[in-house]
C-alpha cells in the first residue's frame, strides 16, 4: 500500500479498489470478481450455465442436485429479503414454504378434488403466502426484534404440528371428522407441473422449471434491491431511527419485506411440492429452516451473488459428500488448508504434518505392545489414501465407545488450543490434536455421514460467525455498536 | 361441571410441575438477555445435556437395578453434577460461541447461538444414538408415594420438582436482591458501560449469569427426566422453546417475570391437554404467547427499554 | 431554487411555522422540560442554548415525534404533531441531524442521500418489479436531485466521491452529508443538533455561511442547538437559552448572552463580595 499518496485524489479514488482487495488475495480476488462483469452479463452466464447442465450430463443424480440448488437459492433470496434487507430473524420461515407446498396440493390433487391449473395455483399461493407473512408479521412487528424470533419460531413448529396432528378434525355438518391435512403421511399424487401446454415430467423438466423461477426471482429481487425500496431496507438496516427521521415508513417497510419474502417462499414450496409430487410435514423441519439459514450467512446477508454461492455450498457439498472416502479425502484437504491458512510462517504447518505423522507412528506401536488384544484394525475401503489413515491409527477393540469418548476429548482439546497464546506451546498441543481428530473421524464421524453432516452445519454457522459475519462473499462492514 | 372441578386441582398440580420446569428454563434465558440482550437459543440443549448428566449418574449409581446408596442422595447428587455439568458448558458456550461477537452486528450471535444448539443436538446424537432414555425413577421413589387429597394425588415425584423448584428460586432471589454479585447482574442489565465504569467487572458478571442460568436449565432437565422419564438428544428444542415462551411471556430480562411467566404456562398447558386436548398442547402455548404479547408487547412484567438518542 | 421530486407545499399564512405550546416531559423521575413554549416563524434562524442536559436535544426530538410530550401541544403549519409517528412528521416538511451523526455508514455517500427521497417518490411494487419508464424517469430525477443537494456543499461532496462508502469520509463531510441527506425530505424546517461540534474555527465559520445560505437559498426555516458562540451570535435571528428543561431568556443573541440567567446558568452565581 503507497503511503505517500494519502489524501491525493487519486487515493482517495481508489479506496474501493484498495478495500476489496483486502490484504488476503483470494477474499480480494472473490469481491473484484463480482465487479467483473456488468450485472446483466452475470444474469446471462448464470441463464447459460444453467440451460447447460443437462445438455451436459444425463446422470439424472447430477441434475436432481442442481435443481435442489435452484429451489434452495430460491428459497434463500426469499429469506434474504427478510433477513439480509430487513434485518429481521424470522424463524418460522419455513412455515410459509410449508404453506405453499400444502396450499398446491390442496388445489391439484385428488385430495380435495380440485386441479386447478398450475399458473393459477401458484398466483393464489403467492397471495396466500404474502397475507400469511402480513398476518404473522403485523403483531409481531409491534414487539422488540428479538421477540418476533420466538414468535415465529413458534409459528414454524406450530405448523408442522397442525399438519401433522390435523387429521381428525370434526368440523359441524359432518357425520365423520374430516383428515384435513393428511396427517404424517401427507398428501400425495400432486399434478404434475403444467403451464401453458408444458407439463413437466421428467427431473431434466423440473429442472428447467425451477431454473427459470431461479431467474425471475433473482432478476425480480434485483430490481428491487435498486430501488426506493432497496435502499429504505438498506437504510433501515443500517439505522432504523436515522431511516424513520428521513422519512421513511419502518414498519411498513419490514412488513412489506416479510410478505414479500414470506410469498417467495410458498412460491418455492408449491414449486417444490410440485416436483416432489407429494407433500410431507416432514419436510418442513427445523433442519432445513438452519440450512437455508446457512445459506444466506455463508453468501452473506443481502447479498445475491452470496445466494447463489451459498446455495451450490449447501446443496451440492454435501450430496458430494455422501460418497464416504470422498468425503474423508475432502475432510482432511479441508484440515490441510485450514492449516495452511492459519500457521504462519508457512514451515510450520509442513513440520507439524510431519510431527502428528511422526507421532502416530510412534504411539500405535506403543500402545499395541502394553496391550495387543484391546486393538484391532478398520475395514478397509476403496480409498488408498483412507486405508493408510486407518493402517496408521491406533484402533481399540470397542472403536464405537473410544470414538465417543476421544470425540468429547476432541472438542475440549481443540476449545483449549484455540485459547493458548503460546504459539510453541500451541504447536505442541495441535499434535495429539490432530491425531485425535483423525482418530474421531474414522471411528465415528464418517460412521453417522448425517449426523456428521449436521455437525458441521452448526460448527460452520458458530465459525462463520466468529471469522466471517459478512459470509464468503461479504465487504468489510461498519456496525455503530 | 362436576368432572371439571373434580379434575382441576390434579391439573394444578400437573401444571405446577410444568410450570416449575418451564419456569427454571425460563429464568435462564432471561437472565441472559437482562445482561447481553441475547437470545441463547442452546439454552434448550443445555437443558437437554442436564437431563442426560443426571441420567448418566444415575446409571452409574444404580447398576443392576441396585441403588448404591441411599435413593435420596442418588437425586441430591443428580441434582448437583448436573447443575454444575450444566454450568460449566454454559459457561464454556459463553467463551466460544458468543464472546467474540460481543462487538459484531445484533443478528451474528443469534445464528451462532443457533450453531451451539444445532452442534449441542447433534453432538449428542453421534454419540449416545439417537434412541430414548428412561430414568428409572421407581428405582429412586416407590411409584406408589405421594400425598392423598381426597380424589387428588401429588406423587411425590411431582412434589419433589415443586419443591426443589421453589428452592431454587428462593435461592435465586436471595442471591440477586441481596449479595453484591446480584446487584453487579442487574446494575449491568441496566446499562452495562456504566456499570463498567462504576468499576463492576462486567465480563465476570456475564460468566456468572451465564453459570447460573444454564445450572437452572441443568436442574430443569434432572426434574424433567424424574417426572416425565423420557430423555433423548431433541428434547431440548420443545423444552426450550416452551421456557423460551415463559420468559417473553413473562417480561423478557425480568427474574420474577421469567417464574410467572414459567408458572402461568404449564398451568395453561395442563388445562389445555386436561380439558380440551393433548393434541394441541405446543399450539397452545404459542396462543398464549401470541395473546399476551398482542395486550403486552413486553410482557406481563416488562419494562420499557427506553431508547437514547 | 432546487428542482422538486413532489407536489406544491401548502402554506398557512400569519401563523408561526412551528409553536410550541406548553411542553412538559419527563423520565422516570427526572422533568427533563417543563412548561415550555416557543414559536419560530417561517424563515427565521432561532437557536436553542444552554448548558449540557439542558433538554435541548429532548426538545428537539419531541418536535420530530421520538417522544411524545406529557403534556401540551405542538403545532406545525396548523396542524398538531402530537400521536404522530417519526416518518409522519417527516413528510409534513421538518427533517433534522442528529448530535452523534446517525448516516446509513455502509451505504454511499449519493445513496444516503438518495434513500432520504423515498416519502417525496411514489414508484410502487409493480413498477418496481417491472422496471417501467416512469420508474426510471424518477429514479433519474432522483438521482439529480441528490447530486444537487450535494453539489450545495461545493466540491467537497463530488465526482468519486459519490460512489464512496460513507464510512469513508471525513468528519467534516460526515455532518455535512447528514444535512444534504436531511434536506433530501424536501422539509420546511430543518433541525440541527450541534452541526459545528468538533469543527475547528474555519470549518465553524463555513457551518455559519452553510446554515444561512440553506436559509437565503433554499427556504429553510432552521433551528439551531448549538454550543459554538461565534456560530450562533453568526447567524441567529433569535435565540433561546434553556436550563433544566425550562426557558430562562428569549432574544436576539446579543440580549441573551448578557442576560443575567444565562449567565448563571453556564458559569454559575457569582459569590457576593467575590
Amino acid at each position: 500500500m503507497s503511503k505517500d499518496k494519502i489524501g491525493k485524489d487519486e487515493w482517495v479514488a481508489s479506496y474501493q479498489q484498495r478495500s476489496t482487495a483486502g490484504s488476503e488475495g483470494w477474499r480480494g480476488t472473490l469481491a473484484r470478481i463480482t465487479t467483473l462483469l456488468p450485472t446483466w452479463a452475470w444474469f446471462a452466464l448464470i441463464i447459460a450455465i444453467g440451460v447447460a447442465i443437462p445438455l451436459l450430463t444425463s446422470n439424472n443424480f447430477a441434475i436432481r442436485v442442481a435443481g435442489n440448488i435452484a429451489l434452495m437459492a430460491i428459497l434463500a433470496m426469499g429469506l434474504n429479503l427478510v433477513v439480509g434487507y430487513a434485518g429481521l430473524l424470522d424463524l418460522g420461515f419455513i412455515a410459509f414454504y410449508g404453506i405453499g407446498g400444502y396450499i398446491y396440493a390442496y388445489l391439484s390433487s385428488d385430495f380435495t378434488g380440485i386441479h386447478l391449473p398450475t399458473l393459477v395455483t401458484l398466483v393464489i399461493v403467492i397471495v396466500i403466502g404474502a397475507l400469511f407473512g402480513l398476518l404473522l408479521g403485523s403483531p409481531s412487528l409491534r414487539l422488540f426484534g428479538d421477540y418476533l424470533a420466538i414468535v415465529t419460531l413458534g409459528f414454524g413448529q406450530i405448523f408442522v404440528q397442525l399438519m401433522t396432528s390435523l387429521t381428525r378434525v370434526n368440523i359441524p355438518g359432518q357425520e365423520r371428522p374430516v383428515n384435513l391435512t393428511g396427517g404424517p403421511n401427507g398428501i400425495v399424487n400432486l399434478d404434475s407441473f403444467s403451464i401453458f401446454g408444458f407439463t413437466a415430467s421428467t427431473v431434466t423438466d423440473y429442472y428447467y422449471v425451477l431454473l427459470v423461477f431461479m431467474v425471475i426471482i433473482l432478476l425480480v429481487v434485483y430490481h428491487l434491491n435498486n430501488s426506493r425500496l432497496g435502499r429504505a431496507w438498506r437504510s433501515l438496516r443500517e439505522d432504523e431511527l436515522a431511516a424513520d427521521a428521513m422519512g421513511m415508513p419502518t414498519r411498513r417497510l419490514k412488513l412489506l419485506a416479510f410478505a414479500l419474502g414470506a410469498a417467495i417462499a410458498g412460491l418455492s414450496g408449491a414449486l417444490f411440492a410440485s416436483w416432489q409430487g407429494a407433500v410431507f410435514p416432514g419436510n418442513f423441519d427445523i433442519a432445513l429452516l438452519i440450512n437455508v439459514y446457512a445459506i444466506i450467512v455463508l453468501g452473506g446477508l443481502g447479498s445475491l451473488p452470496g445466494v447463489i454461492l451459498g446455495s451450490i455450498v449447501m446443496v451440492a457439498i454435501p450430496e458430494v459428500l455422501r460418497n464416504v472416502e470422498l468425503a474423508g479425502l475432502l475432510f482432511y484437504l479441508l484440515i490441510i488448508v485450514t492449516l495452511i491458512a492459519t500457521l504462519k510462517p508457512r514451515w510450520r504447518s509442513a513440520a507439524l504434518f510431519v510431527a502428528v505423522i511422526v507421532f502416530g507412528l510412534i504411539l500405535k506401536p506403543i500402545l499395541t505392545t502394553i496391550s495387543p488384544e484391546s486393538f484391532t484394525t478398520l475395514e478397509a475401503t476403496g480409498s488408498g489414501f483412507v486405508n493408510l489413515v486407518r493402517g496408521w491409527l491406533a484402533i481399540p477393540i470397542d472403536a464405537r465407545a473410544v470414538g465417543n469418548l476421544a470425540f468429547l476429548a476432541l472438542v475440549l482439546i481443540i476449545l483449549l488450543v484455540t485459547r493458548l497464546k503460546d504459539s510453541r506451546v500451541q504447536f505442541i498441543a495441535l499434535i495429539p490434536t490432530l491425531y485425535l481428530l483423525s482418530f474421531v473421524w474414522e471411528t465415528r464421524l464418517s460412521q453417522e455421514p448425517s449426523v456428521t453432516r449436521l455437525l458441521f452445519v452448526g460448527v460452520l454457522l458458530i465459525v462463520l460467525m466468529i471469522y466471517r459475519p459478512n459470509g464468503l462473499l461479504g465487504q468489510r462492514r461498519v456496525e455503530v455498536v | 361441571m362436576d368432572t371439571f372441578l373434580a379434575q382441576l386441582p390434579q391439573q394444578i398440580i400437573n401444571g405446577l410441575t410444568l410450570g416449575a420446569v418451564y419456569a427454571l428454563i425460563a429464568l435462564g434465558y432471561s437472565m441472559v438477555y437482562g445482561v447481553l440482550q441475547l437470545l441463547n437459543f442452546a439454552h434448550g440443549d443445555v437443558y437437554m445435556i442436564g437431563a442426560f448428566i443426571g441420567y448418566g449418574v444415575m446409571v452409574a449409581l444404580i447398576p443392576d437395578g441396585a441403588p448404591l446408596i441411599a435413593p435420596v442422595f442418588i437425586i441430591i447428587l443428580m441434582l448437583l453434577l448436573a447443575m454444575l455439568g450444566c454450568g460449566l458448558l454454559g459457561v464454556a458456550i459463553e467463551q466460544f460461541a458468543y464472546r467474540p461477537l460481543r462487538n459484531s452486528p445484533r443478528l451474528a450471535p443469534l445464528i451462532s447461538a443457533l450453531g451451539v444448539s444445532f452442534f449441542l443436538q447433534n453432538a449428542v446424537q453421534l454419540t449416545l444414538t439417537a434412541e430414548f432414555r428412561n430414568y428409572q425413577t421407581e428405582l429412586l421413589i416407590p411409584p406408589g408415594a405421594g400425598f392423598d387429597f381426597g380424589d387428588t394425588r401429588l406423587p411425590m415425584t411431582r412434589a419433589l420438582v415443586i419443591v426443589v423448584t421453589i428452592i431454587l428460586m428462593i435461592v435465586l432471589q436471595y442471591l440477586v436482591r441481596r449479595t453484591k454479585l446480584g446487584k453487579a447482574m442487574r446494575a449491568v442489565a441496566i446499562d452495562r458501560e456504566a456499570a463498567a465504569m462504576m468499576g463492576v467487572d462486567v465480563d465476570r458478571v456475564i460468566v456468572a449469569t451465564f453459570f447460573i442460568g444454564s445450572a437452572l436449565a441443568g436442574a430443569a432437565g434432572v426434574l424433567t427426566g424424574v417426572v416425565f422419564t423420557r430423555v433423548w438428544h431433541f428434547m431440548g428444542f420443545t423444552a426450550g422453546l416452551k421456557g423460551f415462551t415463559a420468559a417473553v411471556v413473562g417480561g423478557i430480562g425480568n427474574i420474577p417475570g421469567a417464574m410467572l411467566g414459567g408458572f402461568l404456562l404449564g398451568l395453561t398447558e395442563s388445562f389445555a391437554v386436561g380439558f380440551i386436548s393433548p393434541t394441541y398442547r405446543d399450539a397452545i402455548a404459542f396462543i398464549v404467547l401470541v395473546i399476551v404479547l398482542l395486550v403486552r408487547p413486553r410482557g406481563l412484567l416488562g419494562a420499557r427499554i427506553p431508547q437514547k438518542v | 431554487m432546487a428542482c422538486s421530486v413532489s407536489g406544491a407545499w401548502k402554506w398557512s399564512d400569519a401563523m408561526s411555522l412551528l409553536e410550541l405550546q406548553k411542553i412538559s416531559k419527563h423520565f422516570g423521575g427526572l422533568q427533563v422540560v417543563s412548561n415550555l413554549s416557543f414559536s419560530v416563524e417561517p424563515g427565521e434562524i432561532l437557536s436553542l442554548i444552554g448548558p449540557n442536559g439542558a433538554g435541548k436535544s429532548t426538545v428537539l426530538n419531541l418536535i420530530t415525534g421520538l417522544y411524545q410530550p406529557d403534556e401540551g401541544n405542538i403545532q406545525f403549519n396548523n396542524q398538531s404533531l402530537l400521536g404522530r409517528e417519526i416518518h409522519q412528521i417527516t413528510r409534513l416538511g421538518i427533517a433534522r441531524t442528529f448530535q452523534n451523526l446517525r448516516l446509513f455508514l455502509n451505504m454511499s455517500v449519493i445513496e444516503n442521500v438518495m434513500s432520504a427521497a423515498y416519502s417525496r417518490t411514489h414508484a410502487n411494487l409493480f413498477e418496481i418489479i417491472l422496471r417501467t419508464p416512469s420508474f426510471r424517469r424518477e429514479e433519474e430525477r432522483i438521482r439529480q436531485m441528490a447530486e444537487e443537494k450535494l453539489a450545495f456543499f461545493g466540491e467537497r461532496l463530488k465526482g468519486y466521491r459519490l460512489d464512496q462508502p460513507a464510512y469513508s469520509l471525513s468528519y467534516a463531510n460526515r455532518r455535512r452529508l447528514e444535512i444534504a441527506r436531511a434536506m433530501m425530505t424536501e422539509p420546511k424546517l430543518l433541525l440541527l443538533d450541534e452541526p459545528a461540534a468538533g469543527m475547528n474555527p474555519n470549518e465553524s465559520l463555513e457551518v455559519t455561511e452553510l446554515i444561512g445560505q440553506l436559509r437565503d437559498e433554499a427556504g429553510l426555516t432552521i433551528i439551531l442547538i448549538e454550543h459554538d458562540m461565534t456560530v450562533v451570535g453568526g447567524i441567529s435571528d433569535r435565540v433561546i437559552a434553556l436550563d433544566h428543561g425550562v426557558k430562562i431568556a428569549e432574544g436576539t443573541f446579543d440580549q441573551v448572552a448578557t442576560d443575567e440567567n444565562v449567565v448563571e446558568a453556564y458559569l454559575g452565581r457569582r459569590e457576593p463580595g467575590k
